[in-house]
């Protein structure tokens, strides 16, 4: 019965299934094998490649110390900035990378290219900064397309922040990213691509102190790099905070009085060697560089002819005119040169070696003294001086009392400034000395160059009689609340008899109480003592003088160095006002203001 | 009815249902955290499935195959229909929306043709050039049709037909060879003609799939890496990290064994390969009166082999991605549809043949 139904030969049955049976016993031992070899052999290799698929290790920025003034108002702190970045791993077309990133960021296309062909050199998984501070809308809009572009990027990350816009700008600095040949020195310490650092200011010279510890965060991420969960948290510890010795306030108030004027003005508490105020005019705004600023305001920022990043105090090279008739002298009564009571006739101008040389006033000052060659600021007096005086002597001096070195104030990039010598000029230009080069340095002409730091560290020495403080801009440095460091005042003595002292104090005092030269800087019942300094920038020869004078930038330079009071005296300045004019006008007023505000307020 | 419970193949279909469960269990772990509403949407399709087996039953085998050349020619005029006003979904015009579920008529259309191929194959005696070039125009046509939607992967399917009624019948030698040959030259005018720039990448990528790491070799390395990641004993259910976090591409469909290779190790894997062989051997082993019926399972449990093999190499990277999902275990309701009518027809046969025997 079982026969007769079938419709196909019995054997070409058998065949049929044995062939398949065959055939599937074969299938599925090679299946079987490729499994054991992908899962049981493979599985080191594979388990691997899958961890690394999700896990990463994310670091989280450490927010940067706090900055504050010495009244605890806050000059620097942090706030929240998101950063947009690429990764160019996750690009599929970089060129529609590049174009939705420009329409993202608002640069141009030529701008991202260059960004990233920046970082061709690093691997793909590199996350390279396009913008900085995106706009919280736009932060918005990437997130929640994740999918659509997994090349991008948001990181929040803490930036600066500074609430008094661009004052004491020079004091503090302002921070840069770190340039791909920057990081590549940096990066033994720690420092990662992209990361901010301190270029300038305290920013820069305490970036260790503030710079803070850096936290890591170990994460799972999905296939286009949203994390998913968060593993493991090691928090970034903040960077140790900076108290100043600046007066926020009185720094404000100085930059206020310079109108429209540039120069330079340091203010130092004399009983620290702490600086209350510097100024460098003209400011900037230190919080530009953490903001999302375009490559042509950044071109602006540093081709302004002003030289807005140039810190003046420290950086800025001027002759110092007749402040330098202090250092004059002092050398002449200490080598015994001349006494206080050794007087010259000034009948304003004087032949020497063969040449004129003039007095500022042209009438002549007639028969004066050392005192009061300091009060009316005879150059004829200086000049005599100058004759009589070595080079060499000068040299050392003006060494002495601080010039032609640096004050080694705490901050990055200071200039050193010129004290010509014999030796100097022997060495640098190869031509020996000429006596007659030695008369218009006597009245701080000719090679000399300082900076107004500088003048601020020479006149602090004389105020306190031959002890001269390490001018520096740090209190305290302080973690959470507790007190880390702290500036012990530091000063320097030189053994010069303190009647020497007194007697170039007298000039000085006269110079400002005793309708002297300084006498623009006079405040009732303040004793302040001050020397004024006028460079021009032409020469008295010049046949235009007079027509060439009234343009600004012919302009001379004003100068006012000055402490108070006479006797135990707490503040000493200096004022630079850059082709601002006569200085008994315009440089000495502004000291008298800034005295007068400091002691009013005690 | 006793009899009928006596006779149905309860090994097989233990053997089916163990497959369906472990698709549906795979699924909810592979869409966890996404749009749920796949499982539910699969679990409808397996009631439905199962409704369709059951309802297999109350028809005559006879009646079947008296209708099967009528049915293949109103699917194939279907087909026709679909690709001149079909709407696109998903790249394809394959699609016929009904409600919330779409069907997929591309995957019916193997009822019909395993249908029709194994009354002719029993008619013949011999496969010669008249007769094989006739088996091919019964599978061309809807190849063709399925291919230009385009759906490369369920048309490669049907080539098991031609593969297995070589098998079936005795076949001179010499037509092999210049079929061969046809076919080669006909594949090179596809791959100029035909395929989209796409499925051309796929298959370069397969060659090479590190080169093509962001594309679709993507796909194959982190299949490879779900499984190779998985081990002896897998990560844990609903634990994989490939699939989780979404490293895995189309984990529910094509690549459901990737999710259980990484979730279940080597341990998974066999299992799954272990219901499979069950599942062939019982199906080839089947000693079926009919001639006809003895083709059709042949035919039907070819394709199935067919397609579960094709599914495995791909997964694992020895085989061009085609977008060719596993049979009963991923999601996918047409052709989890059409192969359980199909079983349901085979299991009807098996019973009936024991009742005639009896």
């Amino acid at each position: 019965m079982f026969i007769e139904q079938r419709q196909i030969d019995s054997n070409e049955e058998r065949r049929i299934t044995f062939t398949s049976n065959i055939l599937i016993t074969l299938i599925f031992v090679f299946l079987f094998f490729s499994f054991w070899n992908l899962q049981v052999l493979k599985k080191d290799h594979y388990s691997l490649l899958s961890t690394q698929n999700i896990l990463k290790e994310v670091e989280i920025k450490a927010p940067r110390g706090i900055i504050t003034d010495r009244n605890g108002k806050i000059l620097a702190e942090n706030r929240l900035s998101f950063n947009l970045f690429i990764i160019r791993e996750n690009v599929t077309n970089l060129e529609e990378s590049v174009k939705s990133a420009s329409e993202l960021t608002e640069l141009s296309v030529d701008i991202i290219r260059e960004r990233i062909r920046d970082f061709r050199n690093y691997p793909g998984f590199y996350k390279i900064l396009l913008k900085r501070d995106l706009d919280f809308k736009k932060v918005i809009f990437i997130e929640s397309r994740s999918d659509i572009y997994p090349e991008f990027t948001i990181d929040q990350e803490p930036a600066r922040r500074y609430p008094y816009g661009s004052s004491a700008s020079h004091v503090l600095g302002h921070m840069a990213e770190l340039s791909p040949d920057k990081f590549e020195v940096m990066k033994k310490e720690g420092y990662a691509l992209g990361d901010m650092a301190g270029v300038s200011g305290v920013e820069k010279n305490y970036e260790s102190e503030l710079r803070g510890v850096r936290g890591r965060r170990m994460v799972i991420r999905d296939n286009i790099g949203q994390i998913k969960k968060t593993l493991n948290v090691e928090e970034p510890e903040i960077g140790e905070s900076l108290v100043l010795t600046i007066d926020i306030k009185l720094q404000e108030f100085i930059e206020e009085l310079y109108g429209d004027y540039n120069g330079a003005t340091g203010v130092v508490d004399l009983s620290t060697g702490g600086l209350v105020a510097m100024v460098s005019k003209p400011n900037f705004d230190p919080g530009f560089f953490s903001s999302s600023f375009t490559n042509k305001e950044w071109l602006a920022l540093i081709n302004d002819d002003k030289k807005p990043l140039h810190n003046k105090f420290i950086q800025g090279l001027y002759s110092p005119g007749s402040t330098f008739k202090i250092v004059m002298a002092i050398a002449g009564l200490n080598e015994e040169i001349i006494t206080a009571r050794t007087s010259t006739t000034c009948y304003g101008s004087r032949k020497i070696y063969n040449r004129v040389f003039h007095c500022w006033n042209r009438r002549g000052h007639g028969s004066v003294n050392l005192i009061e060659a300091i009060q009316h600021s005879c150059n004829i007096y200086f000049y005599q001086l100058g004759k009589k005086t070595d080079i060499d002597i000068i040299s050392d001096y003006g060494v002495l009392l601080g010039l032609g070195k640096r004050t080694l104030i705490d901050l990055p990039n200071e200039n050193k400034g010129l004290l010509p010598s014999r030796k100097w000029k022997l060495e640098n230009l190869g031509e020996k000395w000429y006596p007659g080069e030695t008369i218009s340095v006597a009245i701080g002409g000719g090679m000399i160059t300082s900076t107004p730091g500088q003048l601020l560290s020479m006149i602090s020495f004389v105020a306190l009689r031959g002890k001269r403080p390490q001018i520096h801009l740090i209190k305290e440095i302080r973690r959470g609340g507790d007190k880390l460091k702290e500036f012990t005042p530091v000063f320097e003595k030189v053994n010069i008899r303190e009647e020497i002292f007194e007697t170039v104090i007298e000039g000085l005092y006269k110079a400002v109480n005793e309708e002297g030269t300084g006498r623009g800087a006079m405040v009732e019942g303040l004793e302040i003592c001050g020397k004024t300094g006028t460079q021009l920038i032409l020469s008295l020869e010049n046949p235009d003088y007079k027509k060439l004078v009234k343009l600004r930038k012919f302009t001379p330079h004003s100068w006012f160095v000055s402490f108070a009071p006479r006797n135990n005296p707490r503040y000493a300045s200096v004022i630079f006002v850059e082709n601002g004019g006569d200085a008994g006008r315009i440089a000495a007023p502004i000291a008298g203001k800034i005295y007068r505000r400091l002691f009013e307020s005690e | 009815m006793n009899d009928f419970l006596k006779f149905f193949d309860k090994i097989t279909f233990m053997i089916l249902i163990l497959l369906i469960a472990t698709g549906a269990m795979l699924i909810f772990s592979a869409v966890q955290g996404g749009d749920n509403n796949y499982f539910i949407k699969h679990l409808i399709k397996i009631a439905i499935s199962l409704l369709l087996f059951s309802a297999v039953f109350m028809i005559k085998t006879e009646t079947i195959f008296r209708w099967s050349f009528a049915l293949y020619i109103m699917l194939i005029v279907i087909l026709i229909l679909q690709l001149l006003t079909g709407k696109i979904i998903s790249g394809t015009k394959s699609w016929i929306k009904m409600g919330v579920l779409s069907i997929q008529v591309s995957e019916f259309i193997k009822i019909p043709l395993a249908l029709i191929l194994s009354r002719y194959l029993v008619k013949i005696p011999i496969l010669n050039w008249r007769t094989f070039v006739r088996v091919i125009a019964m599978v061309i046509v809807p190849f063709v049709l399925i291919a230009l939607q385009p759906d490369m992967g369920t048309a490669f399917i049907l080539v098991s037909f031609i593969l297995f009624s070589i098998l079936l019948r005795k076949i001179k030698i010499s037509i092999v060879i210049i079929s061969l040959f046809v076919f080669a030259a006909g594949s090179y005018g596809m791959w100029n003609y035909m395929f989209k720039p796409y499925q051309k990448e796929r298959i370069i990528s397969f060659a090479n799939p590190s080169k093509y790491s962001k594309s679709s070799g993507y796909q194959i390395i982190q299949s490879r890496i779900a499984f190779g990641s998985g081990g002896l004993t897998g990560k844990g259910y609903m634990k994989g990290s490939q699939s989780r976090y979404k490293f895995l591409p189309t984990r529910h469909t094509d690549f459901i064994a990737s999710v259980l290779g990484e979730e279940f190790g080597f341990l998974g894997t066999s299992f799954l390969l272990l219901l499979y062989l069950i599942l062939f051997y019982r199906q080839f082993n089947f000693r079926v009166s009919s001639g006809e019926e003895f083709y059709f399972i042949y035919l039907f449990s070819g394709l199935i082999l067919f397609q579960f093999i094709v599914n495995i190499l791909m997964v694992t990277g020895l085989f061009p991605v085609l977008g060719i999902p596993l049979p009963f275990v991923s999601y996918g309701g047409s052709s989890m549809l059409a192969f359980m009518i199909g079983e349901g027809i085979i299991f009807k046969m098996k019973v009936e043949n024991f009742l005639q025997q009896k």
